[in-house]
């Protein structure tokens, strides 16, 4: 922290004795549902019972009932109206004491670590000792809107106050207007959906199809070799029959990715499309959750502690007029988020990059690798660096997993704090990992985590 | 320096230092009944003659042809309430923020059809209907705002060649004081005839009535796009609403069908001001905006659009996402 400026005529004030210091926030555990493709195995769960199941889990899994927490924060990117309260519902359908506040956030993909951040900064503030962050989406029950002629006729008729004026409003129906309008992933200001966005920018980095499908095949294969080795037995609870991940596929390889039809900038001009369904990720339903809390508090329960959440940075960027990539801002976060703790991209036993497609992944690390980029764009002397692949998405990430977009944040907060967990009990030597996440509207989310 | 500077002295009948005359208009008329005057106009009577192919070919001194008479319509109050109603409809339909400025595009449709009365006169040269919308330019020197009250001027310039027939200037400026010097907004809309030859110039390099699709149309290499308009059928419904431009060959594919059209066309004007509305944040108070049309856009339709800095400017295109047909490209420009 720099040390705060003070002119002579106003003497800096004494520290408050009410500010109290800032502590840590740790993750004690996450739990989360199998992820499922849309129109699979949760074609009929809605958000709110996808979330109930997951907090549920995680109030079995570390003893919660009837606990009243600090906070229980989440969120989903496709929600219905009547959601309003989607989390505290949830909430108040779990064990948990009913006394437990809740509120809905949302970032879009980064949903899930924006909720982390939140409910880590209160707990690292002494706000709050304890809390739960996390996110549901679900594709299948997404909400589907009335067309925006008959929207507006219903919201006049509504206003309306004589028969006569109702009539008059419900008159300017027309029969186009009796379309539904399902979700659409297209970005509102450009039109283009996330993966055109993507192939745009697939295109102008030059990422080949190649190392798309071999990003692929190794988030298959390592979410594979993780679930054998159980390392997603305290994390997981089975929901709807599933007690696995149902996108991934323990047989794919290079060959069969090789002979998928590209699926996105098949009309980019002068560009050869490279963005299939096996190196994009699916659309995908499920929920996830991650406990956090103060040291002592976890203490005083026997808890155990996995990781300290150490810092966050979000970004975004200017995609709308072609600036940048629209799933570049992490890129742009995360150099912002090392030089402020004194770390460069070689410090880090693990570095976890939601994978919205292989070649989102590819392009971030080849930014970092890029002197022009980082110069121009960073405002950096140098490159960033290279990201080691030994330490990229050891035990998959969403290629593999699926994307319920406002759940991914917590997957990976939870399975990374357990990878450190792990490997500091290996080496008896402390570990590090970064976390990145691109969302909609050229966003980006980022964190530091540390063995506790 | 320029024509309206003298244009906007000749406060009553008489000729201004250009030799037009101020014809004032007691208010702005609809378009709806200039396209019905448009149609029942003697199709080009004061025109010296037709080749035997039926395409027009002016005599000597072309641009006499068009009358020296300027048009005039003082007091659009900006402040009225359905007025203002319709300002927020057509930002809502081309995309701008809600503000009380005046978009440039919102200014245009409000100005226009005084232009489009002089198209309409018995001696205005060109038929209206038909004609082409080839480029437009407009200059923002200040912002119009609801509430300011609206002096508007339009006259007809420089008739000239093109390589398929005549294009005329139709300029239209915009004042929020009468007194000023310079107008607040000032448009240059450029129209083409297709199939009419002036003294002098060549023949029209087609007949008349001729697609002008130029070979090499769909090997055009277009810039990595950083948008997509998914435009369906009622696109050209929904401007006509919040602009007043009826013209069937935005409305539907039957009425456009009447024209010529296989299917009904985008507004090019609606394009020019959703590319515009696309910049609100860039373009600042005072702007110039241009655009300049290719070929038209084909209710429902999907064009691939790239804005991007070129120096001090933006520039965009449009393009046929699936054929790479060139549909439009203009610019933005701030006034620093």
């Amino acid at each position: 922290m720099s040390p705060r400026k003070t002119s002579p005529s106003t003497p800096d004030p004494a520290p408050s004795t009410t500010q109290p210091a800032v502590r840590d926030a740790v993750i004690v555990g996450g739990n989360r549902i199998p992820f499922a493709r849309a129109g699979s195995a949760y074609r009929t769960a809605s958000n709110q019972e996808m979330f109930t199941a997951a907090l549920e889990g995680l109030v079995a899994r570390f003893g919660l009932q009837g606990e009243r927490l600090g906070e229980v924060v989440g969120g989903a990117v496709l929600k219905h109206s009547r959601n309003f309260n989607l989390i505290r519902e949830s909430v108040l359908g779990s064990s948990l004491d009913a006394a437990t506040p809740a509120y809905d956030l949302q970032q879009a993909c980064a949903t899930g670590l924006e909720a982390t951040i939140a409910v880590a900064n209160k707990i690292r503030l002494g706000q709050q000792d304890s809390g739960v962050a996390g996110g549901t989406d679900t594709v299948s029950d997404a909400p589907i809107a009335v067309s925006e002629g008959l929207r507006r006729v219903l919201l006049e008729a509504q206003h309306a106050k004589t028969t006569q004026a109702r009539l008059k409003a419900f008159a300017k129906l027309r029969p186009a207007d009796l379309k539904p309008n399902p979700p659409v992933t297209d970005e509102p200001r450009t039109g283009l959906s996330m993966g055109e966005h993507q192939a745009i920018t697939t295109a102008q980095w030059g990422i080949t199809r190649e190392a798309q499908d071999e990003l692929a095949l190794a988030s298959h294969q390592n979410l594979a070799a993780a679930y054998e080795a159980g390392f997603f037995d305290d994390l997981v609870t089975p929901f709807r029959g599933l007690s696995r991940d149902n996108n991934l596929r323990t047989d794919s390889s290079l060959e069969k990715l090789a002979k998928l039809k590209p699926v996105y900038g098949k009309n980019l001009a002068g560009t050869e499309p490279s963005m299939t369904a096996g190196n994009s990720t699916p659309l995908t339903d499920g929920a996830s959750t991650v406990l956090l809390a103060s040291r002592e508090w976890a203490a005083e329960r026997s808890l155990p502690v996995l990781a300290r959440f150490v810092d966050a940075e979000t970004a975004a960027v200017d995609f709308v007029h072609g600036a940048e990539g629209l799933l570049m801002a992490p890129a742009y976060a995360v150099p912002r988020l090392l030089a402020r703790n004194g770390l460069t991209l070689g410090d880090f036993d693990f570095v976890e990059i939601h994978e919205a497609f292989a070649s989102t992944v590819l392009t971030i690390l080849a930014a970092w690798e890029d002197d022009t980029f980082c110069r121009e764009r960073l405002g950096l002397d140098a490159p960033l660096g290279k990201v080691d692949r030994s330490v990229l998405n050891v035990h998959g990430s969403s290629l593999a997993a699926g994307h319920p977009f406002a759940a991914t944040g917590g997957r990976i907060v939870a399975s990374t704090a357990k990878m450190l967990s792990q490997r500091a009990a290996e080496t008896g030597k402390p570990a590090r990992a970064l976390i990145s996440i691109c969302a909609a509207g050229g966003l980006g989310a980022t964190a530091i985590l540390e063995s506790a | 320096m320029s024509e309206e500077t003298h244009a906007r002295r000749t406060d009553h009948p008489g000729a201004d230092e250009n030799g037009r005359i101020t014809v004032t208009m007691a208010e702005v008329p609809g378009l709806g009944g200039l396209y019905a005057r448009g149609v029942a106009k003697p199709l080009l009577r004061h025109l010296p003659g037709r080749t035997s192919e039926g395409a027009t070919v002016f005599g000597p001194g072309a641009a006499s042809l068009l009358a020296p008479v300027s048009y005039r319509v003082a007091g659009v109050d900006t402040g009225d309430p359905a007025l203002r109603e319709r300002l927020a409809a057509y930002d809502r339909v081309v995309g701008e923020p809600a503000s009380d400025v005046l978009p440039a595009g919102f200014v245009h449709v409000l100005a226009f059809p005084v232009a489009t009365a002089l198209m309409t006169r018995d001696d205005f040269p060109l038929p209206l209907l038909g004609m082409v919308h080839l480029a437009n330019a407009v200059q923002v020197a200040r912002p119009v705002v609801v509430g300011d009250v609206l002096e508007v001027r339009a006259w007809a310039q420089d008739l000239r060649p093109h390589r398929r027939g005549a294009q005329v200037d139709l300029v239209t400026a915009v004042r929020t004081d009468p007194a000023d010097d310079a107008p607040a907004w000032r448009g240059v809309s450029t129209y083409l005839a297709k199939g009419v030859t002036l003294p002098g110039a060549p023949e029209p390099s087609e007949p008349h009535g001729g697609t002008a699709a130029p070979a090499s149309d769909s090997s055009v290499e277009h810039p990595l796009p950083t948008g997509r308009w998914a435009l369906d059928a009622a696109t050209g419904r929904r401007y006509a609403a919040v602009s007043g431009d009826r013209n069937p060959i935005h409305l539907s594919a039957l009425s456009a069908r009447a024209f010529g059209f296989p299917r009904a066309i985008t507004h090019g004007m609606y394009t020019a001001s959703r590319a515009l509305a696309g910049l609100a944040r860039e373009r600042g108070d005072a702007y110039d905006w241009t655009v300049s049309f290719a070929r038209p856009v084909l209710l429902p339709g999907t064009v691939d659009v790239s804005v991007r800095p070129d120096g001090a400017a933006w520039v965009y295109e449009g393009w046929d996402a699936r054929k790479g047909t060139p549909h439009f490209s203009g610019s933005v420009t701030p006034r620093g």
